[in-house]
């Protein structure tokens, strides 16, 4: 069993060291508002960059995991979500900790969320190497499809205004068009300068965009006043009947999580409101949902969880990101020199066994560290903003530096963090950037590796139907964004 | 919707503008796919949708102009906070070359956490140090990556990198 080979390699000292730091700085990261799951990757890639491919992929995995647990933390103490995908966790997590029950609260989320991430890795063990056996069919053509596909999930990330989405995901498009073109290797918009030829680096630019432009936001806050947990934290580990009366609902949110994760363009946020909505429907008692009822806490967990391995499907077997996440993800396979997608299976197998393995051993440290060091939470939370972020600071520009030991790189992480916040604070988001500034050089590369196969002949996109089946899904796609865009939109009016 | 968004849009019409009108200075190109195609079609779409952005803006301005104007005397401050963010971050990228990771980083901690608030000065002192010393030790030690150091002939031979 090549999956053994994988915990081997993961169980290795040196190896479940940097898994153990990955999902502790995950669930760290997770916690402090402000600090998302893809920030924590993207600070972690300087580090890791260095390390063998499997090694680096499992710590980024362990810190993916802990962070989408971490955000149900700050969720339950203070009625903050320290991540997007924890919103739904504060509905019923604060009302429990404002009743003193913090401890059970985040002892249940931590059951809830490794339960979720263990069931959702074993279902991508389980679908992933089944689906690029299929992929393994696909020609360029039917790649250049997929990454259109890919690319519409820019609409489905675009937030409250899909033309600003659209305008940001353009825009990463531009930003991805600056140096070398794929096919021909003319080097596009670099006026002779060095530096440009290359394009924008994609470390640097992601750094910018998502932790300085953070820095800057936590900057305007500053003179708020912060709230803290006072209390202190007992009983975290549920009854053995209140957890036989909660795993049926556990069960059934890491499924639906798993399977909300798979779908691109879906993500942790929509999984766990809608496993919220599902556990409150089905309870016997739906009117304590919203007062402190315990499943409102483990439904989410479970889910948001979930939908980690579920998301890794389409990153792993096709190449393609499910959420925001994964293209961080993406962003750092490509970096470190992995393409995801059917041959990763074929060529490099010890890769994806670790992430296997390794993602399911992320989630027993989650439960072990959950469970273990709960009381140490209210500590994290009380780390102070002047010392925390000015530090964060650092690490970007350490970070940007190291990749190619260039000067130049900070400049471009900073001249990228200032324009994320002005995009930021003008209601741009910050993700269909990235998934333009990833999918754009990959779909040009496939479309010209199509057409020199088809001697420039256009219509050789149109004659598979794997890839007709794509656009289909992409016009779906877009439609149902646009029809979710109009409802918003005469709900407001 | 209003004049933030009529200004980001003209911006970003001037961008696809400008990309579009650059792409006919590159060399005609006889294989399948021209570098110029990609880069045509994303500056189309997106100066289309930032006319859409200007359509929505010119509309909401009016709404907009009746709601009040409010944390003005705030903003100014931030903006200044932010200016000199950036200022410091700018300084920090081009001395970190020549003085070294350990002497430029813990002026620029020191000088982030003044920005931060941050006004009793012994944590400034204490943190700065601790903090540099940490990340070396992550980055030299653990994760075995060079930082910048003090370099003699970088000084005198290179103004700046």
């Amino acid at each position: 069993m090549a999956i053994i080979q994988g915990f081997l390699y993961v169980l290795h000292p040196l190896h479940f060291a940097f898994l153990f730091l990955g999902v502790a700085g995950g669930i760290i990261v997770g916690a402090i508002p402000g600090l998302t799951a893809s920030v924590g990757i993207i600070l972690l890639l300087p580090l890791v960059y260095q390390l063998d491919a499997s090694t680096a992929m499992v710590m980024l995995c362990g810190m993916f995991c802990g962070a989408i647990y971490g955000g149900s933390i700050s969720a339950i103490l203070l009625s903050i979500p320290g991540t997007p995908s924890a919103a739904a966790t504060v509905l019923d997590g604060y009302p429990l900790s404002q009743k003193g029950e913090a401890g059970k609260a985040i002892g249940v989320a931590t059951i809830a969320s490794a339960t979720g991430g263990i069931i959702s890795t074993f279902c991508l063990m389980f679908i992933a190497p089944q689906l690029a056996r299929f992929a393994l069919k696909f020609g360029p053509e039917e790649y250049f499809a997929l990454m259109i596909f890919g690319l519409t999930i820019i609409a489905s990330v675009a937030g409250k205004s899909l033309v600003k989405g659209l305008i940001a995901g353009f825009f990463g498009l531009l930003i991805a068009t600056v140096g070398l073109d794929p096919v021909t290797g003319y080097a596009r918009f670099s006026f002779n300068i060095p530096n440009l030829m290359a394009g924008f680096p994609l470390l640097p630019v992601l750094i910018g965009l998502f932790a300085i432009s953070q820095i800057f936001i936590q900057l305007e806050a500053v003179g708020k006043k912060v709230s803290h947990y006072k209390q202190k934290i007992e009983r975290v580990l549920p009854s053995f009947q209140e957890l036989k009366n909660l795993f049926p609902t556990i069960i059934a949110s890491s499924f639906l999580g798993t399977f909300i994760g798979i779908i691109p363009g879906t993500g942790g946020t929509i999984a766990s409101f809608l496993a919220y909505g599902e556990a409150k429907r089905w309870s016997k008692n739906p009117d304590s949902f919203g007062k402190g009822n315990i499943l409102g806490v483990a439904a989410p967990e479970a889910a948001n969880n979930g939908t980690t391995g579920g998301a890794m499907v389409p990153l792993l077997a096709l190449g393609i990101p499910g959420d925001v996440v994964t293209a961080v993800m993406l962003g750092a396979l490509l970096l470190i020199g992995i393409k995801p997608g059917p041959f990763l299976f074929r060529e490099h197998p010890e890769i994806v066994n670790s992430i296997f393995a390794g993602m399911l051993l992320a989630n027993v440290l989650i439960l072990l560290l959950g469970i273990l060091s709960v009381r140490l939470f209210p500590l994290i939370l009380r780390t102070p903003d002047a010392i925390l972020f000015p530090v964060i600071f650092t690490l970007c520009f350490l970070g940007a530096f190291s990749l190619n030991n260039s000067v130049y790189d900070m400049s471009v992480a900073l001249i990228f963090g200032v324009i994320g916040y002005i995009m930021r604070k003008n209601g741009f988001p910050m993700a269909p950037i990235v998934l333009g500034v990833i999918l754009g050089p990959i779909a040009e590369d496939e479309l010209g590796r199509a057409l020199i196969i088809a001697h420039g002949d256009w219509t050789v996109l149109f004659q598979s139907p794997i890839a007709i089946f794509f656009y289909a899904i992409s016009l779906l796609s877009l439609l149902y964004s646009l029809k979710r865009q109009f409802s918003v939109h005469l709900k407001t009016k | 919707m209003g004049k933030k968004e009529i200004i980001l849009s003209i911006f970003f019409m001037i961008i696809s503008m400008t990309i579009y009108v650059l792409t006919y200075q590159f060399p005609q190109q006889t294989v399948a796919l021209s570098p110029k195609v990609f880069p045509q079609f994303v500056s189309v779409c997106l100066f289309i949708l930032s006319l859409v952005l200007l359509i929505q803006g010119v509309t909401g301005v009016k709404k907009e102009s009746e709601q009040k104007k409010v944390k003005l005397a705030l903003n100014n401050i931030f903006l200044l906070k932010m200016l000199t963010m950036i200022i410091l971050a700018f300084f920090y990228i081009r001395v970190l070359p020549l003085t070294g990771y350990k002497i430029a980083t813990p002026l620029f901690l020191a000088g982030s956490m003044l920005l931060f608030n941050e006004k009793r000065w012994f944590m400034i002192v204490i943190v700065s140090i601790v903090a540099t010393a940490l990340l070396y030790i992550l980055f030299r030690i653990v994760f075995k990556i060079p930082l910048p150091r003090f370099n003699f002939f970088n000084y005198i031979f290179t103004k700046g990198v």
